[in-house]
């Protein structure tokens, strides 16, 4: 039976500056049972689409035309109490930013009964007991029920809503980016609990993100909306074997899988169209790598193109031979390089004073870059420019005066614990964790935002807490950090030449055209062209690849030997982001940067990093060459991680996980492993004894008793998930 | 109630204590380093120098500094306010205690009053963004919290009182009655302190009503914009639940923190209404202290009113601990 | 379309392109906030000309007012004009009959002061304590703000305790109590606002320089080594300059009623014209009871007029700042 069933759906949205046709002429089709994934970048009218399903667009939205047809009836005839009666009963939806769909100030429990109360029609005693056995099927203790949302996790909160939508048994769920923002492990049960609810209660599912791989691992079909149009839809196995749409290639490729890791990913350049005026041709033409003469003037339909398959372009038929060809990344970079001329430049210090490079050297620098990590650290890979010995940071929290006052006992927080690594000039190291690691606090003592209460760190042969104002001053200016959130790292009273200026001004230099030419060049160098336009605007008329370029250039406008790249691109839209690891690499390796790279995101890691750190309650518990980590991990937590990231791939299924959600406070030290409480393979060991470091040829290190003199210690027994 | 809360409280409680004996402290330094000597208007050319000093040692004036702020203090833990200068052979205490049922049910009565108007006002105006019938009520709410009180006052007076002759101009009885109500309890029971009450309680209302009104429709405004309220239309709820059960109730908690506010800080600001009406409260006789130089009874006054604020500011914090549970939990992280 | 501007702009010369973007200081940023307050906002522009319009009366207060607002106007036989009604109101011929013209707008008080020349009068005694009062206020509680949030430790908990002092104190009694000891002068109410009313600013935009103080920007100019002073003035104080221009405005309505208030209750200097004064002139000498309607609503009237421009230009700056509160 058809549950779901869109014709011609179009949905505009009235602005200042014109009407915004979000949605046009959108057709669908959901039957019962069916998983239906839906993909698209930001702004492709996702969203828009699941609101005029349940009719809660906003004031300034309309519905211009189309049906939407639920078990039969037309949606938008229906009067607004019926439909009111619909919702949740029917078609429950989990909306985005779930985390704060909780009231902050009404027990967890409460409201699930409120709403099982007023919507449901239960009794006050059914009501209870349905609310407790919710919380059993999504796998919350039922205790939780008396608590209030403040008092969860970001996991546990997902899941509660989880358990809300389910709640009145609805025909239709609908979860909008159900998964983002939360940590891998986290986001994987959360995977894990939707697949198995789906089974279990045959629901029928209608899944948005941007993420093609939560896609690859919880839906059966597929449908990529691009600039308010589907323009492809296929089952999930041949869509993720055989994309039958460019843009469907492009989102694939931009992918970074740890399973088929590549050497270059691809960046879908540019941005979507201007949806008051779209393009009459086809609305990808502008970014798309196989754009012909007639894509501009003939707008394809979404024309069927084989069993239950049907995509919108003019060469879907040539698609096979477009496949192959779109595995070649320099293809896709074309868009980037016919901006403008790329320059680049030889790491040697004289050609680092700023000279523009020959045309010819641009393509050398869109070549493939040969993987780094093979190198054996010592062989000339450059000398240590880094160091850290035995670093920790600890917060107190609580106490003081006023802390006193409040009888608030002092406690302290172990944010980072006795680490030790180095860094050689010219190499790239990746920080991963899950949040509360310590890895942003790592990241802010490298670069002396905050100092280490123990332990030295050395930067090149300088001891970081022992530095005069001058000293530091030029460890400033050699030392740069690139943060998260691009729409926040630019003062937004500031023009970009203002933000870009700013370093040299702090580091003396006075001549303004000498300023005003190291901010162009550096533009440039982040394939921000022509600069010149982008020198009088501000931060908020661009968009976030384009701010986020801009950070890069500030970080580098210096021309700094070291570089903290604090996740760079995970507020950023998937198309972009490969362009911005793209260009942070390559410059890295023009201009022989040592690179940090802290992310939770291992196979971005895998993807830029020479070597990997992982970290777990401050500490490091594995540090060795990428692909080392990757496919020969040691750390049972690191074991944990790899499999908790899900595959872009609907064959290969994510081996269940042995551990459990949450990562303690790190507010005591541990005699023996920090990790030992959620170890799926923990000994009694490792509650007492300090595990051993175990180092390879590679040097690839782990610190865990499987690999010690204690491997035959009884093991710990305890229940698992 | 757990550990973590108690703590917060009594931690508050400590903080109140300080704050009060702070500005206790100031209070003493203002009155005994006035430019002028405290008993000057009391002391005239006839008086000998033996009469001049018996004066100055029956307020113990004629003390060193430190020692008299340290019997300030002590009189002060006991609630000895001393003796007035004005009144002859009263004590500051029995005056204020007097005065101080009178500024309450003004205050009360009018908070009250207010509170009610305000919160409902809010939410309508809330309900109402951008009509035309907004614009008219946040421009006249506006507008009363622009006009002086005991100016309004003064307007209500002139018709109600003068013109229409509807309702008594001043006090809280007829002279002849004002003495025959032995306890509050009559008074409270009695129809003619009631319509004296009238006029001060809504002007004042009149004026309170302001904060909460335009507290109340910010705070909806905001509280609309959050996912959770996103989340009941989801679910299907009633516009009206949406409203009153999701919204309003959220935007509600800090309006009441800003009534347990206002209550202390109406009755250190009752003082002008007070006045206008010859309403024998706190303020007016802080008015009347000031103005004949009676130094022991104003100090009295103004650490009464303090006292007062410094009380509600107290109960303000706890009760929004209590209110907010994320208040709570955050006290309660940093001990536990 | 946009790029095709964009691509045009570029090849325009660097000569040029310096002279634009040079331009975006820091000053010229707080300018703009301003000016789209004024712009955006039709009722702040409204509350900006009723203050040009009482300030140019208070300049020209001595050429406006057609009488001494002090002294006693007396008629042809030397007694004082008590309670002329304005001579729209009055009954014709009653002037002559008491040897004196009527050419009072709004008639004389009981001692035959001309109320229209008080009126004038009053508007320099209210703007003047208004913004004497306002700008003290905007700037103790900016700076206390500013080096409680940004330095933290124990100079937030003093400056934060001082502020929770400041709260416990009683506003108006404290005023009172302050005009009484000193000579009575507009001054004392200005100084006890500046003493007590820098607390809600100065908490406002400590909390708001936190906030500041954590984004990434901020962080961005420590680590490419800017220095604290330039750190505050440069990246944070630019940000919240305007948070106190709005609390400035409000505080120049707060100003304006207190010393109403304390005018009224006869805490003033009896030989400066407000009008406070005037209303307790009124009150005291019995208007209300002979119904005086001219004599009290007009200095009511003022007040609540340039009390309201200070709450318009106030919510201008909020609705700019707080999107949120935008009445669409």
């Amino acid at each position: 039976m058809t549950i779901l069933s869109i014709r011609d759906l179009s949905v505009n949205y009235a602005t200042q500056d014109g009407t915004v046709q979000a949605v046009d002429g959108v057709s669908l089709d959901l039957e019962e049972g069916q998983r239906l994934g839906l993909i698209g970048e930001s702004g492709c009218g996702k969203t828009t689409l699941l609101k005029a399903i349940v009719q809660v667009l906003p004031r300034n939205g309309r519905i211009a035309g189309g049906k939407i047809l639920f078990k039969g009836m037309d949606l938008l005839q229906l009067p607004a109490a019926e439909m009111r009666q619909l919702r949740w009963r029917e078609i429950a939806t989990i909306p985005q930013a779930s985390m704060d769909s909780l009231n902050p100030v009404q027990r967890v429990g409460s409201q699930l009964t409120k709403l099982l109360r007023v919507r449901g029609g239960y009794s006050k005693k059914a009501a209870l007991k349905r609310a407790a056995d919710l919380f059993d099927l999504v796998g919350l203790d039922t205790e939780r029920l008396s608590h209030y949302p403040h008092e969860f996790s970001g996991g546990m909160k997902q899941r509660a809503v989880i358990a809300m939508a389910l709640a009145l048994e609805p025909s239709l769920l609908i979860a909008d980016e159900p998964v983002t923002a939360l940590d891998v492990i986290v986001q994987h049960q959360i995977l894990e609990v939707l697949r198995e609810l789906e089974q279990e209660l045959n629901l029928t599912v209608m899944l948005i993100t941007h993420d093609i791989s939560v896609v690859a691992q919880v839906c059966d079909s597929v449908s990529v909306m691009y600039a308010g149009r589907i323009v492809e839809q296929a089952a999930a196995e041949p869509f993720f074997s055989s994309p039958a749409h460019p843009y469907s290639l492009g989102l694939q490729q931009a992918f970074p899988n740890l399973a088929r890791p590549r050497d270059v990913l691809v960046s879908i350049e540019g941005y979507p169209p201007d949806l008051r005026e779209p393009p009459s041709g086809c609305r990808f033409a502008e970014r798309c790598p196989f754009v012909q003469d007639a894509c501009h003037d003939i707008d394809p339909k979404l024309e069927a193109i084989g069993d239950s398959r049907a995509a919108a372009c003019l060469r879907s038929n040539e698609m096979d031979v477009l496949r192959v060809q779109s595995e070649d990344p320099s293809l896709w970079q074309r868009v980037e390089v016919a901006q403008g001329l790329a320059p680049t430049l030889d790491p040697s210090p004289k050609m680092r004073e700023g000279l523009f490079a020959s045309p010819a050297e641009a393509q050398r620098v869109h070549a493939p870059l040969a993987p780094l990590w093979g190198k054996e650290p010592g062989d000339g890979g450059g000398d240590v420019l880094v160091q850290l010995q035995n670093v920790s940071k600890r917060f107190k929290i609580g106490g003081g005066l006023a802390g006193l006052l409040r009888g608030d006992k002092e406690q302290t927080v172990y944010a980072v614990n006795n680490i030790s690594f180095s860094l050689r000039r010219g190499e790239s190291l990746g920080l991963a964790g899950e949040s509360g690691c310590g890895k942003s606090t790592t990241g802010k003592l490298l670069v002396k935002l905050i100092d280490a209460s123990d332990g030295e760190i050395i930067f090149d042969g300088a001891d970081l807490a022992a530095m005069d104002d001058d000293s530091l001053l030029a460890f400033r200016s050699r030392v740069q950090l690139m943060f998260q959130n691009p729409f926040e790292a630019l003062n937004p009273r500031f023009t970009l030449y203002r933000s870009l200026t700013e370093p040299l001004v702090i580091h003396g230099w006075k001549d303004e055209n000498k300023r005003l030419d190291r901010v162009i060049e550096t533009l440039d160098r982040v394939n921000l062209r022509p600069a010149e336009v982008f020198l009088d605007k501000y931060p908020h008329q661009l968009s976030g690849g384009q701010l986020q370029r801009v950070v890069l250039a500030r970080a580098l406008v210096l021309h700094p030997d070291f570089l903290v790249a604090d996740e760079p691109v995970s507020m950023l839209d998937v198309s972009v982001r490969a362009g911005i690891l793209n260009t942070t690499r390559r410059l890295a390796r023009e201009l022989g940067l040592a690179t940090v790279y802290i992310s939770h995101d291992l196979s971005l890691l895998q993807y830029t990093c020479d070597r990997i750190a992982i970290m777990y309650l401050g500490e490091i518990v594995e540090i060795g060459p990428s692909n080392q980590v990757i496919n020969n991990p040691q750390h049972p937590y690191t074991k944990a991680l790899i499999a908790a990231v899900p595959v872009p791939d609907p064959t290969i299924e994510n081996p269940p996980l042995r551990i459990q959600e949450g990562v303690p406070r790190p507010t005591e030290q541990f005699i023996g492993c920090p990790f030992a409480q959620r170890c799926p393979d923990a000994m009694e060991a490792c509650l007492t004894v300090r595990p051993p470091l175990i180092t390879d040829e590679n040097e690839h290190r782990a610190q865990c008793h499987l690999y010690g003199e204690h491997r035959d210690s009884p093991k710990l027994k305890r229940q698992l998930p | 109630m757990n550990r973590g809360v108690v703590y917060y409280i009594l931690g508050r409680f400590l903080q109140s204590v300080m704050v009060l004996w702070i500005i206790v402290t100031l209070l003493f330094l203002l009155f005994r380093l006035a430019p002028s000597n405290p008993l000057a208007s009391y002391i005239d050319t006839t008086f000998t120098k033996q009469q001049e000093a018996a004066l100055l040692a029956r307020f113990g004036l004629d003390k060193p500094l430190g020692e008299q702020y340290i019997i300030y203090l002590f009189n002060l833990l006991k609630l000895d306010l001393g003796e007035t200068f004005s009144y002859s052979g009263k004590s500051v205490m029995d005056i204020l205690r007097a005065d101080l049922p009178n500024t309450i049910y003004l205050t009360l009565s009018s908070l009250l009053l207010a509170y009610l108007v305000g919160v409902l006002g809010g939410i309508a105006m809330a309900a109402l963004r951008g009509s035309l019938l907004e614009r008219v009520g946040t421009t006249f709410t506006l507008m009363t919290r622009a006009a002086p009180q005991f100016w309004v006052g003064m307007l209500l007076l002139t018709f109600f009182a003068f013109q229409l002759k509807l309702l008594p101009s001043s006090g809280i009885g007829p002279p002849m009655v004002r003495y025959r109500w032995e306890t509050e309890w009559d008074k409270l029971m009695s129809p003619v302190f009631w319509r004296h009450m009238i006029l001060p309680t809504f002007t004042l209302a009149l004026y309170l009503h302001g904060l909460p009104l335009l507290l109340m429709r910010s705070n909806m405004l905001e509280v609309l914009d959050q996912d959770y309220v996103t989340m009941s239309r989801l679910a299907g709820y009633s516009e009206w639940r949406v409203m009153i059960q999701t919204a309003a109730r959220n935007a509600m908690l800090p309006v009441l923190t800003a009534l347990t506010l206002g209550i202390g800080y109406s009755i250190g600001g009752n003082v002008v209404i007070e006045h206008v009406f010859s309403w024998p409260g706190l303020g007016r006789t802080l008015v009347r202290a000031v103005q004949q130089a009676d130094y022991p009874l104003a100090q009295g006054a103004f650490f009464f009113i303090a006292l007062i604020i410094v009380f509600m500011n107290f109960i303000a914090d706890i009760l929004y601990s209590l209110l907010d549970p994320r208040v709570g939990a955050t006290a309660q992280a940093q001990v536990s | 379309m946009q790029q095709e501007s964009m691509a045009r702009e570029g090849q325009s010369g660097k000569a040029k392109t310096t002279a634009r973007f040079r331009q975006g200081s820091a000053i010229r940023q707080l300018w703009e906030t301003n000016l789209e307050v004024f712009q955006r906002d039709k009722m702040a522009l409204f509350g900006l000309f009723i203050f040009a319009v009482f300030a140019v009366v208070a300049i020209l207060a001595p050429q406006i007012a057609p009488n001494d607002p002090l002294n006693p106007l007396k008629n042809n036989e030397g007694d004082w004009i008590k309670d002329a009604m304005p001579y729209w109101l009055a009954e014709p011929g009653e002037d002559e009959a008491e040897g004196y013209t009527n050419t009072f707008l709004l008639g004389t008080t009981n001692i035959g002061r001309d109320i229209f020349s008080q009126l004038i009068h009053g508007s320099r005694s209210a703007l003047l304590v208004g913004f004497s009062a306002a700008a003290a206020v905007a700037v103790i509680g900016t700076v206390i703000g500013l080096l409680a949030g940004y330095y933290g430790g124990w100079v937030d908990t003093i400056l934060m305790r001082a502020a929770d002092v400041a709260f416990g104190i009683p506003f108006i009694p404290f005023i009172i109590v302050i005009s009484a000891f000193f000579d009575p002068s507009i001054w004392n109410v200005v100084i006890a606002m500046a003493l007590l009313l820098w607390r809600d600013t100065g908490r406002v935009i400590r909390s708001q320089v936190l906030v500041i103080k954590e984004q990434a920007f901020v962080s961005a100019a420590h680590v490419s080594g800017a220095s604290d002073l330039r750190i505050i003035f440069v990246y944070i104080a630019p940000s919240i300059l305007p948070l106190s221009f709005l609390y400035g405005s409000f505080a120049i309505a707060w100003a304006i009623l207190t010393e109403a208030s304390v005018s009224f209750l006869g805490f003033s200097d009896p030989e400066t014209i407000s009008w406070g004064y005037m209303l307790q002139d009124a009150f005291n000498s019995l208007a209300l009871s002979r119904e005086a309607f001219y004599w009290i609503v007009p200095p009511g009237l003022c007040i609540m007029l340039t009390v309201m421009a200070g709450f318009f230009i106030g919510r201008g700056y909020e609705e700019v700042l707080f999107p949120r509160l935008r009445r669409m």
